[in-house]
């Protein structure tokens, strides 16, 4: 026994390993640093490894390593809360690109002697994380394989932020079988887990509902084996490998569950910023509360009911602070200001008038009057001049200055147009659009998200935008997959077929995104986005998006019950709001005719449209989103007998096009080039 | 009749596919457990639940047959056979739409094949606290896991299930037979979602034995091309617990198949739901959640339960467990059925003074100066002096001549075995003559090709 009294508990707190998600504020400075109500997260998790008994801390930054060096220096100095007996050593370097260098540097420094937390900078918990490491080291006697523990917490299931796992572990020994992030961006129907995990053990509990906040008790194997496996860079990369390999590696992962009194969340992205910043406010992570002097050892704030907290320094008139709300000291807050759900950081200036609704202001900012900010953040030393409205998890960076009366919503802003790292674009067309001389609109697309590599190969080349914030954070929506839509055709078979099912799950999604689209006014290139991923999802071919696509908007409920039953009022609207959309499937001849058909099937089913098929495929030409050959063909394709109807309606048509093609025969050549 | 909460229905038409080597001729039910034929084991089961009357499913061409071997048996319950034509090849669906009529409550359903000292009432009494549309019994497989298969070696696959059961509320998401899936199993996500932990068991056995309410066989009736229970009926009413009512105005912008319900095919229809029971369930305060209203809004809920531990279970269908359950039927007994019943029959003759744990039926010559261990003697069956007969079955009028030794051997009905032979996980045909002197291992020997091997899986 005497042995193990000398082991001290180490800790591995991994800085900046979620970089993209938090740009342009992870462009400017260390993540880690990003101030979480007004306390550094990395302040969180050293807090956290302190509460848990940890004596030795082993910090591990890679692109900022001297600003985390100066701000562990600082804390120390200034006997931050976490630096009572722990000591904190911060390593690293600029070679270091994931977090799988980092596992195999510190396996190379052998600074690790025995069983260690690992926990990532990201990570706010107020959690005893000291049972779960005595539930490890028993395991780990009694299975020498033992590699990890990975710790979850059961969360609610409407809200996705990238960090909801599927995982399948056996009810006997809590081992891992099977691991599957959920993904953020749309919803699966169905889960395929191979049969071999249930087979191979008596019962196998499947949670669905847990989070992921990147906490794990790791063996000194655990090193090594990144060591070994040279091709881990994530930590998922390391629980996929061990469960495909396991009996190559011999090495197993065991889960603990914390349980429901205990917090944990992972801040990797903005939605999951508001979240964890509201459940701080409203004191779920106590003692993690502003109040409660995290970080510096004293009160900074006054705790009022409806969970304000204010500073003694911060100057508030005639305000109406409504709830939830954090302001530090030394700012300003002029009369006639609205804020709720926000936090304010040291010396910031809000003017008259302003209304700020789930805003995240760092230290410095300046809000100038009458602006209305809603779901944002504003990075340190920016200004918003007079009568803006930002909104819609716009993201400002440090330093920027916003124009008087500029309206932006979802958009990322830098100061500097310098900041954005050309090779990150696929394609590398850098279009910086600027909004002023210290304001720039940076592109947040990218290739994939680095964070949620776990293994959906069949979404290659989807683009992603960063997570933003929202007003509604339960993004997934009450549709329930009611078995019932597919199950009355195959009650002989029980295999549900999937392929009718998916056509019409793809269509409604197309027309829940263009609906949504239609009625926000949100940006064509981000419905196409969706309705790219949708496609992805549910494996459609060019061919059967354009012909949905068309489809969807018909399905549209503006268009399928208009005011008035004016089909073509709605329509009009309709389509200059969705036009781009529209456009960028519609682009071939083959593609024409695809919507084309499409209309046909409307046709069948609303006759509203029915009536007025002539002035919409008219309406169509006009705009160029069909050409004439293309109609011309349909219309000889169309079928005397069961299509009628439609051919008198479009005769007339047909006929025009016909002559307006003979007169202006010469230009049509130029026509078709433009 | 009418006036009883639960009728009790026995499946006894199976025809035994599954054990052709000891089956002969005689109707599956009336295999030999012990003193009593197959399906005594669920009838005594009913009994000692305070069940009077049972209705029994056989064979039309069999009814005689088992109605004389179970007024043989000391059962108290009124039998109410209901026959089934012969020549059909009904399946369990079938026969239980073939007896539609007779159902007129709520119902259980038991196979005859099922031997189990478990009680029934922690199913029942889920059935009822829930308002269950289905509540099935659950046992722990591995019953059998320590007997060796006599006859020539084959690949033994037990057939298994994969069970998903939602832990907090023990509703049964699915079943499906482990062979059907292919390498992945694919689990729906309204099946996980807001319903917490899922537990996926591969290593359950079901007991085939089903508490139903009354209109689900009146849905069984309407959906005929339904024909096992278990295999496709179970499923499609475990799907269609998350049935949602269709709407009234079916706006079908999204379907391109055009699905045309007709709402007496759906389920629902037969789900007897009156503006009372909306009231009660609105005006409850029971709820296992603090978001969803009671049981997610679902008016078919399925449940599961499992044996505890001490109980035990195993489903006669196949050699192995016949096997088994004669072999260690004396060991459990007690627990099956209480003292009451005699292991060796006041009509057996029992005259060898070295034995264990054996069962002699009725008429059984157990002559002196034998070994008998772990073993059970059919009615009828004669094993003379000089015989060391350890873990096997002697089925009726079978006989053994001296000096031989047999070791986890079937020796089926009216078959011989002539002096000196010495058999070790053997199976011995109905009618069989072993020779004088034949040392065999692990063969089937049997009278030509009076009976197939039917390789079933």
């Amino acid at each position: 026994m005497a042995q193990f009294e000398k082991e001290i508990v180490q800790a591995i707190l991994i800085a900046d390993n979620n970089v993209w998600n938090f740009k342009p504020l992870s462009d400017e400075g260390s993540t880690a640093l990003l101030p979480l109500v007004n306390v550094k997260m990395l302040d969180y998790a050293l807090i956290a490894l302190n509460r848990s008994g940890v004596e030795e801390v082993f910090v591990y930054a890679s692109l900022y390593l001297q600003d985390i060096r100066d701000h562990i220096k600082a804390g120390i100095a200034t006997y931050a809360s976490w630096s009572f007996k722990m000591t904190v050593h911060v390593i690293g370097g600029e070679g270091c690109r994931c977090f799988g260098d980092a596992m195999r540097d510190l396996d190379a420094k052998a600074l690790i002697r025995g069983n260690f937390i690992l926990l990532g900078a990201d990570t706010v918990t107020n959690a005893d994380l000291r049972p779960v490491l005595e539930q490890h080291k028993r395991q780990a006697k009694f299975d020498k394989g033992t590699a990890a523990t990975l710790v979850f917490k059961e969360c609610s299931n409407n809200v996705r932020t990238g960090n909801e796992v599927l995982i399948a572990v056996d009810r006997r020994n809590d081992r891992l079988h099977y691991h599957q992030r959920l993904r953020t961006h749309q919803k699966e129907s169905r889960y395929q887990i191979p049969l071999d995990v249930f087979l191979g053990n008596s019962c196998v509990a499947l949670h669905h509902n847990l989070l992921d906040p990147q906490i794990a008790i790791g063996s000194p194997s655990m090193l090594s084996l990144f060591s070994d496996n040279f091709d881990f860079q994530t930590r998922d990369d390391f629980v996929r490998g061990l469960l495909i390999n396991e009996e190559l590696l011999d090495s197993r992962i065991y889960v603990a569950l914390l349980p429901d009194t205990q917090y944990a969340h992972r801040v990797n992205n903005w939605p999951a910023y508001q979240l964890v910043s509201r459940d701080i406010i409203n004191r779920w992570a106590y003692p993690l509360v502003p109040d409660m002097g995290v970080y510096k050892l004293q009160q900074q704030y006054v705790f009022h009911k409806d969970n304000i907290y204010k500073s003694h320094e911060a100057f508030v008139s005639k305000v109406a602070l409504q709830e939830n709300v954090v302001i530090q000291a030394g700012s300003h807050v002029d009369s006639g200001a609205v804020i709720s759900d926000s936090v304010i950081g040291a010396n910031c200036r809000i003017g008259k008038n302003c209304r700020l609704n789930n805003v995240f202001l760092m230290a410095d900012v300046t809000v100038k009057d009458n602006c209305r900010l809603e779901h944002c953040v504003v990075g340190a030393g920016a200004t918003v001049n007079e009568d803006c409205e930002v909104s819609g998890g716009c993201v400002l960076g440090a330093a920027s200055e916003l124009p008087a009366k500029t309206k932006l919503t979802g958009t990322l802003v830098t100061s500097t147009p310098s900041t954005q790292k050309i090779d990150e674009l696929e394609g590398g067309e850098l279009e910086l659009e600027s909004l002023g001389p210290k304001a720039f609109i940076i592109s947040d697309l990218t290739t994939g998200d680095p964070e949620d590599s776990d293994g959906e190969d069949f979404l290659p080349q989807q683009m992603l935008s960063i997570p933003k914030m929202g007003d509604r954070l339960a993004l997934l929506d009450e549709i329930s997959y009611c078995s019932d839509l597919s199950d009355d055709d195959d009650d002989a078979s029980r295999a549900v077929t999937p392929l009718a099912d998916d056509t019409n799950i793809f269509l409604g999604e197309v027309i829940d995104s263009l609906t949504r689209g239609f009625r926000e006014k949100s940006n064509p290139d981000f419905l196409i986005l969706e309705i790219n991923s949708s496609r992805y999802a549910y494996n459609m071919s060019l061919k059967e998006v354009n012909f949905n696509v068309v489809k969807a908007i018909f399905g549209m409920q503006t268009i399928v019950e208009p005011a008035n039953n004016n089909v073509l009022v709605a329509f009009n609207a309709a389509f200059k709001q969705l036009g781009p959309v529209v456009s960028n499937y519609i682009k071939t001849e083959d593609a024409m005719l695809d919507c084309l058909k499409a209309l046909e099937d409307v046709c069948e089913e609303n006759p509203l449209v029915r009536e007025k098929i002539s002035q919409v495929v008219h309406y169509l030409y006009v705009k160029d989103f069909v050409s004439e050959d293309a109609i011309q063909t349909w219309y000889g394709q169309l079928e005397e007998q069961e299509h009628g109807h439609l051919r008198q309606r479009l005769a007339k048509l047909v006929e025009w096009l016909d002559q307006s093609s003979e007169k202006d025969d010469d230009d049509e050549d130029d026509e078709d080039e433009d | 009749m009418t006036n009883a909460e639960f009728q009790a229905v026995v499946l006894a038409a199976g025809r035994g596919t599954r054990l052709p080597e000891v089956l002969g001729d005689a109707p599956k039910c009336l295999l030999p457990v012990g003193p009593y034929p197959l399906l005594w084991y669920p009838l005594n089961l009913l009994q000692q639940h305070n069940f009077s009357e049972v209705i029994v499913v056989v064979l039309e061409q069999e009814k005689l047959e088992i109605q004389s071997a179970m007024e043989n048996t000391p059962l108290k319950l009124k039998l109410d056979y209901a026959t089934i034509p012969g020549d059909s090849d009904f399946g369990t669906a079938d026969s239980l739409r073939y007896i539609y009529d007779k159902i007129k409550s709520d119902f259980l359903v038991i196979s005859c094949d099922l031997v189990s000292n478990v009680s029934l009432y922690p199913l029942i009494n889920k059935f009822r606290e829930h308002d269950a549309s289905l509540a099935l019994l659950l046992f722990p497989s591995g019953f059998e896991a320590d007997v060796v298969m006599p006859g020539p070696k084959t690949k033994h696959k037990p057939e298994r299930d994969v069970i998903g059961i939602h832990a907090a509320t023990q509703r049964l998401a699915f079943v499906s037979a482990a062979s059907d899936c292919e390498d992945t199993l694919n689990i729906q996500r309204h099946l996980l979602k807001n319903r917490g932990r899922l537990d996926v068991y591969s290593r359950l056995v079901d007991a085939h034995l089903y508490v139903l309410k009354k209109w689900v066989i009146d849905y069984l009736h309407r959906k005929e091309n339904i024909s096992t229970f278990k295999g496709e009926f179970l499923p499609h009413l475990i799907k269609k617990q998350h049935a949602k009512r269709p709407p009234k105005t079916v706006q079908d912008t999204t379907s391109e198949v055009g699905v045309v319900t007709k709402n007496e095919d759906h389920v629902l229809h037969y789900v007897p739901h009156t503006i009372l029971d909306q009231k009660i369930s609105q005006t409850s305060l029971f709820n296992q959640s603090l978001s969803h209203g009671p049981y997610h809004g679902d008016v078919v809920r399925c449940y599961a339960i499992q044996a505890p531990k001490d109980a035990f279970g195993v489903r006669v269908n196949n050699t192995l467990s016949f096997l088994a359950i004669n072999r260690k039927l004396s060991g459990i007994w007690n627990d099956l059925c209480g003292e009451s019943h005699p292991l060796i029959s006041p009509g057996a003759l029992v005259k060898s003074t070295q034995t264990k744990e054996i069962i002699a039926a009725d008429n059984a010559k157990l002559s002196e100066k034998t070994s008998l261990n772990f073993s059970v003697f059919g009615p009828n069956c004669v094993i003379n002096p000089k015989n060391i007969v350890n873990n096997s079955i002697i089925m009726s009028s079978a006989v053994v001549e001296e000096g031989c030794n047999i070791d986890n051997c079937i020796i089926g009905h009216r078959a011989q075995v002539k002096t000196g032979s010495v058999l070790k996980n053997c199976i011995i045909g109905p009618n069989y003559v072993v020779e004088e002197g034949t040392h065999s291992q692990a063969v089937h020997l049997s009278n030509a090709d009076q009976y197939m091997e039917i390789d079933i899986q």
